[in-house]
C-alpha cells in the first residue's frame, strides 16, 4: 500500500474539529443551566458523532474512542436512562480537552503523555452508571492533569512556560503562511477574469492593426506605382511634380512609419502582456489549487475498513496524488470517488477463492490513478476483478422494460455498459446480479457531470476488470468553445465536447421514424434542432448546407443544426448571475470582448434533452408508464443529509413521483400545514429542529395530516428505537442498512394504496 | 398639491413631473423640519400606468446604458442577463411578474427604459420599470398593509402602501420579488 500521509488531511479535521469542540464546549455549559434542553443535546450529539466518524476517517483512532464515549453519554441523557447533572460536566469537560490536545498533537505519539484508557473507563463509567448523584470516580486528581491537556506533559514544566511554547508554535505558523477567506480569493479571480477578457480584447486589436499595416503598404505601393505614371506623364509634356505632391508622398512614407511602427509596438506589447497575464491567471487559479492527494490520501484507510467490511483482500495503489485541481472540485470529487471505489470492492472484485480458482492472484487490485491531460484531470478507478458482463446488463435492461429485446440485440458492448449510469437503472434490484445494490452509478455521474462539469465513463472487459474514467475540467472558469448562432442569437458550445462541425445538404440527411440523422464513419447520429432544445425561433432554412456541430457525451452522440458556425475562441466562464441559479440548457455566460454578452450551452443537458426529441431517450421504468394517466403521487421527503435526500429523490422521480424536500422535520411539518398535498411522507429520524419521530407524531396528532402515511428511514436499528418509531405512529420504518430502492418504493406504494 | 390628487402623475409632461420633484422635495424636508420622526426612503417608479416604491436600501445603482441577452427557458418575467461592469445580473420584468394590465405597450420600449438594480440579501436583479421617479421620505410609520381588495395576484408582491402626495404608492417586497430562480433542480 502507498504510505498514507496523513498530514494533509489532518489540518482539514483539525479544522472541522475546532468548530465543533468550541460548539461542544458551550454545549456542556449551556446544558449545566438547562439539563432538559432537548434541542441542544440533539445537537451534542451530532457534533459528537460526526467527531467520531471524520477522526476516524483520518486514522486518529484515540479521538474517535473518546468522542465515541461522549456519544453514549449523550444518547442515554437524550433518552432520558440519564438526567444531566452539572457534576457530568467535569467529566465532558475531560473528554473535551482531550480531544483539543489529540487533536493539537495529531499523529505524533502522546501515550506517554496522557492517559486515555483511565479517561475512557472513567467515561464508561459516567456513562454506564446512569446516576446523576454518582461522583466523578478519581475525578479530582485527573482534572488537574488533564484539564490543560499540555499541562500533563510534564510535571515538571510550570503551565506558563507551556503556554509559551505553544504560543511560539503558533506564531512560527503564522508567518508562512496566510489565511485567506475563499470569497477573497474568488473576487481577486473575478477580477483576474476580467483582465483576461481585456487580455482577449486586446489580441483581436493585433489583427485590426495587421490590417492597418496591410492597408498603409498597398496605398504607398500603389502611391508609387501612380507617381510613377504621373511624372512620366508630366514629363512628357514637360512638367514636373508639384510640392503638394512631392509632400503628400513624404507624408504617405511618415503615416507608413508611424503605422508600421506603431503596430510593431502594440502587437510586441500585446504579446509581452499576454505572457504575463497567462501567468497571473495561471498564478491565481493555482492559488485555489490542491493536490489530489489531500483527498486520496484518506483513501487506504477507508479501503482497509471497505476491504474488512466486504471480507476481501484488496491492495490499493494510488498513483499521481501530486495532480493539482481546483479546491472547489475537489471539494466535490471525494464522495463519487468513495462511491465508486465502494462497488468496486463490493461488487467488482471476486471472494478470494473464485480469484485464486480463475488463476488470479487472492488479493484484488484497485488503480486509483489521476493525471492531467491538457486542461482536463483525467482520474481512472480500476479493478481486476469480474468486470460487467454486457449481456447481463442488456438481459436485466429488458426484463425491466428499459429497451426492447430488438433494441439490445443492436446494442453494442460499450452502449449496454452504459446502461448502468441510466437514472434509476443501477439501484434497481437488477443490477444486484451485475453491480449489487447501494448507491446507484446513476447518481455518482450526476455529481460529477451536474456539479463537476465532467464526464463518465466505464471500460470494461468481463473476467479482467472494470476502469472508471471521470474527466473533469481542471478549472471551472476557462474554457475553448465554438461559438454559434440560433435565430439573431449566439450561444457558446464547450469546445471539449464537440466530436466535429460539419455542414450538409439537406440530401445528405435521412429520415427514420420520423427523426432525421445522418451517417457518420459508419455510425448513425441522430440530428436535433438546437433551437427547438432552446425552445427558440431559428432562422428559416435558406435551403443551402445545413450547419452541424456533432456533440458526444458519455457514449452518445447527437448533431445539432445550428444557423450558423461563427468560430472557436477561449472563453471566460461567468455565472448567471445571484438571481438566476440554475437555467436548463445553460452552464453559465460569458463577456465577449466587445461587452457582448453570450451564454454557455450546459452539455450534459443538452445532451439530455437533446435526446430525449429524438426519440432516444431510454424508455423510463415500467411503473412510470402505467401512472401516466393519473395525477403523479407526491412524496415529502424529511432529510437533512444531502446526499441521502437526493438518494430518496432519485428514486421516487424516476418511479414517476413528484418530490418536494425539508432539510429538517420542522421544514416538513410548515410545509404540510401550508397546506403542501403530498401523498406520503419519508422521514429520517436524526436531524435537526424536529426529529422523525416529533415529525411523526405531530402529523398523526393533526386531523387534517393524520391520514398520510409516514415511512421512517434511519440508520438506528436498536429495537427500542424501532419501538419509539412505533410508538410515534410510523407506518413503516427502514433501516439504512437493508434500504435499497425495492424496499422503499414497495414500502411507500403499499401504503398509498 | 390638490391637482395632483385629483389626476394623479400620469399625462404629465417631463417639467411637470420635474416640478412635482421639487414640491416633494420640499415638502420631505419639511417634515424633516418639525419632528424628529423616523423616515423610510423610497425611490419611486412608474409600471404601465401605476406608481410604486422601493426602499432606498435596496437600490444599489440607476443603470441606463445596457443591452439585454436573453436566456431560454427562463420564466417570462426574466427578459435575460445584463453585463454590469463585469458583473451579470439577471432583469426582471416587474409588470410581466405582477400581471399588469398595459404589459403590452411597457414591452414596447422596453430597451429605452432605465432599470434599477436592486439587490436582496441573497440575490441581485435590474428591475425594469418604465420611469423612474424621485427619491422621497416617508415617516417609516406610514407603511399600511395592503389594501384587502387589492389583486390577488399582486398582493404578494407588495408590502404595505404609503399615501404620498395625496395617492397610495404600493411599496414593492423585494424579497418576494426577488426569489432565487432554479434552485431546487
Amino acid at each position: 500500500m502507498v504510505e498514507f500521509d496523513r498530514s494533509a488531511f489532518i489540518g482539514k479535521f483539525q479544522e472541522e474539529a475546532t468548530e465543533y469542540l468550541q460548539r461542544l464546549n458551550e454545549g456542556v455549559i449551556m446544558l449545566e443551566g438547562d439539563p432538559g434542553n432537548r434541542e441542544l443535546i440533539d445537537q451534542m450529539l451530532r457534533d459528537a458523532h460526526t467527531l467520531k466518524g471524520s477522526s476516524r476517517m483520518v486514522g486518529l483512532l484515540e479521538i474517535a474512542d473518546v468522542a465515541h464515549k461522549l456519544e453514549d453519554i449523550m444518547v442515554k441523557v437524550r433518552d432520558g436512562a440519564m438526567v444531566y447533572t452539572p457534576d457530568m460536566s467535569d467529566g465532558l469537560f475531560e473528554a473535551l480537552d482531550m480531544i483539543v490536545f489529540l487533536c493539537e498533537n495529531a499523529g505524533k505519539p502522546v501515550a506517554a503523555e496522557v492517559d486515555i484508557t483511565d479517561l475512557i473507563a472513567r467515561l464508561a463509567v459516567v456513562s454506564e452508571g446512569g446516576k446523576s448523584d454518582a461522583p466523578m470516580p478519581s475525578s479530582a486528581p485527573t482534572l488537574s492533569s488533564t484539564a490543560g491537556a499540555a499541562e500533563s506533559v510534564s510535571e515538571a514544566v510550570p503551565p506558563d512556560s507551556v503556554q509559551a511554547v505553544r504560543e511560539e508554535k503558533l506564531q512560527s505558523k503564522a508567518q508562512n503562511t496566510v489565511r485567506i477567506r475563499i470569497a477573497q480569493v474568488d473576487h481577486l479571480l473575478n477580477l483576474v477574469s476580467e483582465v483576461v477578457i481585456s487580455q482577449i480584447k486586446a489580441e483581436q486589436r493585433v489583427k485590426d492593426f495587421r490590417r492597418m499595416q496591410g492597408l498603409v503598404n498597398e496605398i504607398s505601393q500603389f502611391w508609387a506605382r501612380m507617381k510613377a505614371q504621373y511624372v512620366s506623364l508630366l514629363a512628357e509634356r514637360g512638367d514636373q511634380l508639384g510640392d503638394d505632391a512631392e509632400f503628400l508622398g513624404e507624408q504617405m512614407a511618415d503615416l507608413k512609419r508611424l503605422v508600421v511602427m506603431t503596430a510593431k509596438d502594440y502587437i510586441d506589447d500585446t504579446a509581452r502582456t499576454s505572457t504575463v497575464v497567462a501567468d497571473l491567471q495561471e498564478h491565481s487559479m493555482s492559488l485555489r489549487m490542491l493536490p489530489v492527494s489531500t483527498v486520496f490520501n484518506a483513501f487506504p484507510r477507508a479501503m482497509r475498513d471497505l476491504a474488512h467490511q466486504y471480507k476481501k483482500d484488496v491492495e490499493l495503489v494510488i498513483e499521481g496524488g501530486d495532480t493539482e485541481l481546483d479546491k472547489k472540485v475537489l471539494e466535490e470529487i471525494n464522495d463519487p470517488l468513495v462511491h465508486i471505489l465502494r462497488n468496486a470492492v463490493d461488487h467488482g472484485l471476486e471472494p478470494a477463492e473464485e480469484r485464486v480458482g480463475m488463476g488470479k492472484p487472492a488479493a484484488g487490485t484497485i488503480h486509483l490513478a489521476a493525471r492531467q491531460e491538457g486542461d482536463h484531470i483525467v482520474i481512472e478507478i480500476s479493478d481486476d476483478g469480474a468486470g460487467i458482463d454486457p449481456e447481463k446488463v442488456k438481459a436485466a435492461a429488458v426484463r425491466k422494460g428499459y429497451i426492447t429485446a430488438s433494441e439490445a440485440k443492436a446494442m453494442s458492448d460499450r452502449e449496454a455498459q452504459y446502461l448502468i449510469f441510466e437514472t434509476g437503472f443501477s439501484t434497481n434490484a437488477i443490477i444486484t446480479e451485475i453491480s449489487g445494490r447501494g448507491v446507484g452509478m446513476d447518481v455518482v455521474r450526476e455529481f460529477v457531470v451536474k456539479r463537476l462539469k465532467g464526464s463518465l465513463d466505464v471500460l470494461s472487459t468481463p473476467g479482467e476488470g472494470t476502469t472508471f474514467h471521470l474527466t473533469i475540467p481542471l478549472t471551472l472558469a476557462i474554457i475553448r468553445a465554438l461559438m454559434l448562432r440560433v435565430g439573431d442569437r449566439t450561444f457558446a458550445l464547450p469546445t471539449a465536447s464537440i466530436e466535429e462541425t460539419l455542414r450538409v445538404s439537406a440530401s445528405e440527411t435521412i429520415k427514420v421514424e420520423g427523426h432525421e440523422v445522418i451517417r457518420r464513419q459508419r455510425r448513425t447520429v441522430p440530428l436535433v434542432r438546437l433551437c427547438d432544445v432552446l425552445g427558440i425561433e431559428g432562422a428559416p432554412s435558406d435551403g443551402g448546407k445545413i450547419p452541424i456541430a456533432t456533440v458526444g457525451f458519455s457514449g452518445h452522440r447527437i448533431g445539432f443544426i445550428v444557423d450558423s458556425l461563427v468560430g472557436e475562441q477561449q472563453i471566460v466562464i461567468k455565472n448567471l448571475g445571484t438571481h438566476l441559479r440554475h437555467v436548463d440548457n445553460i452552464a453559465g455566460v460569458t463577456v465577449l470582448g466587445a461587452g457582448q454578452v453570450i451564454p454557455i450551452l450546459n452539455v450534459p443537458e443538452l445532451m439530455e434533452n437533446g435526446r430525449r426529441m429524438a426519440g432516444m431517450r431510454v424508455r423510463e421504468s415500467n411503473g412510470k408508464k402505467n401512472e401516466k394517466s393519473t395525477e403523479p403521487k407526491c412524496i415529502l421527503i424529511c432529510e437533512d443529509s444531502f446526499t441521502t435526500r437526493e438518494l430518496e429523490r432519485s428514486i421516487f422521480e424516476a418511479a414517476g413521483y413528484k418530490v418536494e424536500t425539508a432539510t429538517d422535520g420542522a421544514l416538513g411539518l410548515a410545509m404540510l400545514r401550508d397546506g403542501l398535498k403530498v401523498d406520503a411522507v419519508v422521514t429520517d429520524v436524526q436531524m435537526p429542529n424536529m426529529t422523525g419521530f416529533q415529525l411523526t407524531k405531530a402529523i398523526k396528532s393533526d386531523e387534517t395530516l393524520k391520514h398520510l402515511p409516514v415511512t421512517i428511514v434511519t440508520s438506528l436499528e436498536r429495537d427500542e428505537e424501532k419501538a419509539e418509531g412505533i410508538d410515534a405512529g410510523a407506518d413503516a420504518y427502514i433501516t439504512k442498512s437493508v434500504f435499497n430502492q425495492d424496499t422503499l418504493l414497495e414500502t411507500v406504494e403499499r401504503l398509498i394504496r | 398639491m390638490s391637482e395632483v390628487t385629483s389626476r394623479g402623475f400620469d399625462g404629465f409632461s417631463d417639467a411637470a413631473i420635474d416640478i412635482l420633484r421639487r414640491r416633494a422635495e420640499s415638502l420631505a424636508s419639511e417634515g424633516q423640519g418639525e419632528a424628529q420622526v423616523d423616515l423610510m426612503s423610497l425611490l419611486l417608479f412608474r409600471l404601465a400606468d401605476e406608481w410604486y416604491a422601493i426602499r432606498i436600501e435596496s437600490v444599489r445603482e440607476i443603470y441606463n446604458d445596457y443591452s439585454i441577452t436573453p436566456i431560454p427557458r427562463v420564466p417570462d418575467y426574466i427578459r435575460g442577463i445584463v453585463n454590469i461592469r463585469g458583473e451579470i445580473v439577471s432583469v426582471t420584468d416587474l409588470a410581466a411578474l405582477m400581471h399588469m394590465s398595459g404589459q403590452l405597450e411597457h414591452t414596447m420600449d422596453a430597451e429605452q427604459s432605465s432599470v434599477i438594480v436592486a439587490s436582496t440579501e441573497e440575490c441581485v436583479s435590474a428591475l425594469l420599470v418604465d420611469e423612474i421617479g424621485d427619491i422621497v421620505e416617508v415617516p417609516a410609520n406610514a407603511l399600511e398593509p395592503s389594501l384587502a381588495t387589492a389583486d390577488r395576484g399582486q398582493a404578494d408582491w407588495v408590502s404595505g402602501s404609503v399615501y404620498f402626495d395625496g395617492r397610495l404608492v404600493g411599496v414593492i417586497n423585494l424579497e418576494k420579488i426577488l426569489t432565487p430562480i432554479g434552485e431546487n433542480e
